[in-house]
């Protein structure tokens, strides 16, 4: 049998499968793909699989950097403990608070923003590039600048502000509600424009025509947004929500330099809690425990979110 | 329901920023006419509907609906129907909800409605894709949804902007004859806009000729053919277009290629265009000589290319075996089928 040249490889096959040499080749192809991917998949297995196997062994062992002398396998003990533990629960209804109020924030605003912009005859770029701004800087630093420069009583912006307009100096990261508050609105602050730049996209994106023939069939222009705008942007909508949760709910850095979750445990989300026990108080164990609590909502909600987003779509 | 459905427009005109895209026109539709905006691209005749449905506003001037003035009217109050080129079906509704969308922003009651949009898609045959999104569609069943969407109104204005474009030929045909009976059956006043001359010319009642933003003539199809009132519309309007020929006037007589042209006007002399449509041309041995350049066989029929002292011309002739290129021939036109037209100005001169 002469040997399987370039010049039949693309000829179509007249019976169904695959004759020898397809076999031989394909099989051999499956093998160098192998080998290419390998390299990446060993390094992912390493770097992501690995150190989160190890993070669910630990949360079965009992591991107290304070307290070496007592540490040994605790099977369940960890999770057994930790659903009554009183400051998970606390600090997980804190966790969806903050993932439930900055990503409806974030829709709300930045879709309301791109709905403004798409008005503007001009100036578009500019705001969009001083909109992306917050976007670019690290979660620690707009942190650092909050706390210092905006909400630091007497001499930050936000605080002279509330002094200008007769409220007074407040205590913003210093009350429980108030600190709460402040670490929404600094998430919201810095990725509402992510929000608004997938959903500006979704709305240019959108023909003129079906607007004018919705003027045309009579429909107002609440009418105009509730049945056709909204509809359309729905799976942009949806996709945004799905990619801010997950981010909102393993929150850490600026929530960090703000608060550090306090004062007491006033903003202590699922995360920061984890961080704390582990890394504050030392229970390597419990903390992994916690962790392991935060990945499985984590992979719950997304779950939802996916399914919700399957269901629509089809 | 033919009562209603007059438009009248007057000395309306549009510039966008510096460029007038309507130079201000003025026009008169009749309750259930079938009035065709033609014009090539850029006519400003797309431009006119768009102020017809209220989604631009003009500059000046007025438009009237059954003698109520509406220029201010924004869209959603003037209760016009409209068919746009692109058809936009609201893609993330069924046919049926796309069909009700306008009854419902009515507050039409739901058994009512329901009837009314089952009634719509009957008359456009599309009752059995009512289940379907646009995206399932053909071209075809597209169009039929967004005429379904438009008569469903029953609005007294019914607006179409190129609805046949986006079809194959042979679609085209055919949803060219039912829109014409859907029309005449509904009884409702229609404006059809239209690069295509023979759509204008087969389905208009009457027509307005649009040109760099001006309506150049209206009257009916058979009136602007058979009288076209000027160069720009002699050339546009005819399928091979008039044969223009450069000619003089002798004495209130005009002369071709030095043969004198049986017939007079009250202008003694001057530089004037002889018109002459292809199918008025006769081929034979009379006449002035020509010399077949070119056949163009169209099956039951043929258009011939043919050079002569005067320039060029094109005949139309029954039998495309009759000549052959490179053959001597005569041609020849009756003093009836001549348009004479002056030269300087494109306006028609009328024989004495």
């Amino acid at each position: 049998m002469p040997v399987a040249g370039p010049n039949i490889a693309g000829e179509p096959d007249a019976l169904p499968g695959l004759t020898g040499h397809d076999r031989i080749s394909a099989r051999r192809e499956k093998r160098f793909a192998t080998a290419l991917l390998a390299p990446a998949f060993l390094a992912l297995i390493a770097t992501t699989t690995f150190p989160l196997l190890f993070l669910i062994w630990i949360s079965t062992q009992r591991m107290d950097l304070a307290m070496p002398f007592m540490d040994g396998f605790a099977g369940v003990d960890n999770y057994r403990q930790l659903l009554a533990d009183p400051r998970f629960w606390r600090s997980l209804v804190l966790s969806l608070v903050y993932t439930v109020s900055t990503v409806v924030l974030q829709v709300v605003i930045g879709l309301a923003l791109a709905l403004l912009l798409m008005k503007m005859k001009r100036g578009q770029t500019l705001f969009r590039i001083i909109a992306i701004l917050p976007v670019v800087l690290s979660p620690a630093i707009v942190g650092m600048v909050w706390r210092s420069f905006m909400l630091t009583p007497e001499f930050g912006v936000i605080d002279y502000l509330a002094i200008s307009a007769g409220l007074g100096s407040q205590n913003w990261l210093g009350d429980p509600t108030m600190a709460m508050i402040s670490v929404i609105v600094i998430h919201t602050w810095q990725w509402t424009p992510f929000a608004f730049m997938v959903l500006l996209a979704s709305l240019a994106a959108l023909p003129d025509e079906i607007y004018e023939a919705a003027r045309i069939d009579r429909a107002g222009a609440w009418q105009r947004f509730i049945r056709i705008t909204l509809p359309l942007l729905r799976p942009a909508i949806v996709m945004v929500i799905i990619m801010r949760t997950m981010v909102a709910l393993t929150a850490f850095a600026a929530i960090y330099v703000v608060t550090a979750g306090g004062p007491g445990t006033a903003t202590e989300i699922l995360n920061l809690y984890a961080y704390r026990k582990s890394f504050t108080e030392l229970s390597l164990g419990y903390g992994s425990a916690l962790a392991v609590a935060l990945l499985i909502v984590t992979l719950l909600i997304s779950a939802v979110l996916f399914l919700m987003r399957r269901e629509r779509a089809a | 329901m033919t009562a209603r459905g007059h438009v009248k427009v007057e000395k309306v005109a549009k510039l966008h920023g510096q460029v007038a895209a309507l130079k201000g026109v003025d026009f008169d539709i009749r309750p259930g006419e079938f009035f065709a905006l033609l014009g090539p691209s850029g006519s400003g005749k797309s431009t006119t509907l768009r102020l017809l449905a209220g989604l631009d506003k003009p500059t000046r001037g007025r438009i009237l609906f059954d003698g109520k003035d509406v220029t201010a009217l924004d869209a959603q109050h003037r209760d016009v129907a409209m068919v746009f080129q692109s058809y936009a079906l609201y893609p993330h509704m069924t046919v049926r909800q796309n069909i009700a969308f306008p009854l419902e922003m009515a507050k039409t009651p739901k058994t009512e409605m329901a009837e009314r949009v089952e009634d719509a898609a009957r008359k456009v045959s599309i009752q059995h894709l009512l289940d379907r999104r646009p995206g399932q569609l053909s071209g075809g069943q597209q169009q039929r949804c967004a005429l379904a969407r438009a008569i469903v109104r029953r609005s007294g204005l019914f607006l179409l902007d190129e609805p046949l474009s986006n079809l194959d030929a042979k679609l085209r045909l055919e949803t060219r004859a039912e829109l014409k009976k859907l029309q005449r059956s509904l009884g409702v006043t229609a404006v059809y806009v239209t690069h295509d001359q023979e759509e204008a010319l087969t389905l208009a009642d009457r027509m307005a000729v649009f040109m760099e933003g001006e309506i150049r003539q209206i009257g009916s199809p058979a009136e602007v053919f058979a009288r076209p009132n000027s160069i720009d519309i002699a050339g546009f309007i005819g399928s091979p277009p008039m044969n223009l020929m450069k000619a003089r006037l002798d004495n209130g007589t005009p002369v071709l290629a030095g043969r004198p042209l049986p017939l007079r006007v009250k202008q003694q002399a001057g530089e004037i265009v002889v018109g002459v449509r292809p199918s008025a041309i006769t081929i034979g041995e009379e006449g002035m000589p020509a010399r077949v350049d070119l056949v163009e066989n169209l099956g039951d029929n043929a258009i011939f290319d043919l050079s002569f002292d005067g320039g060029l011309v094109r005949a139309r002739g029954p039998d495309p075996l009759a000549f052959a290129e490179g053959q001597q021939v005569a041609i020849s036109f009756d003093a009836k089928d001549i348009h004479l037209f002056d030269a300087a100005s494109g306006h028609r001169l009328e024989a004495a």
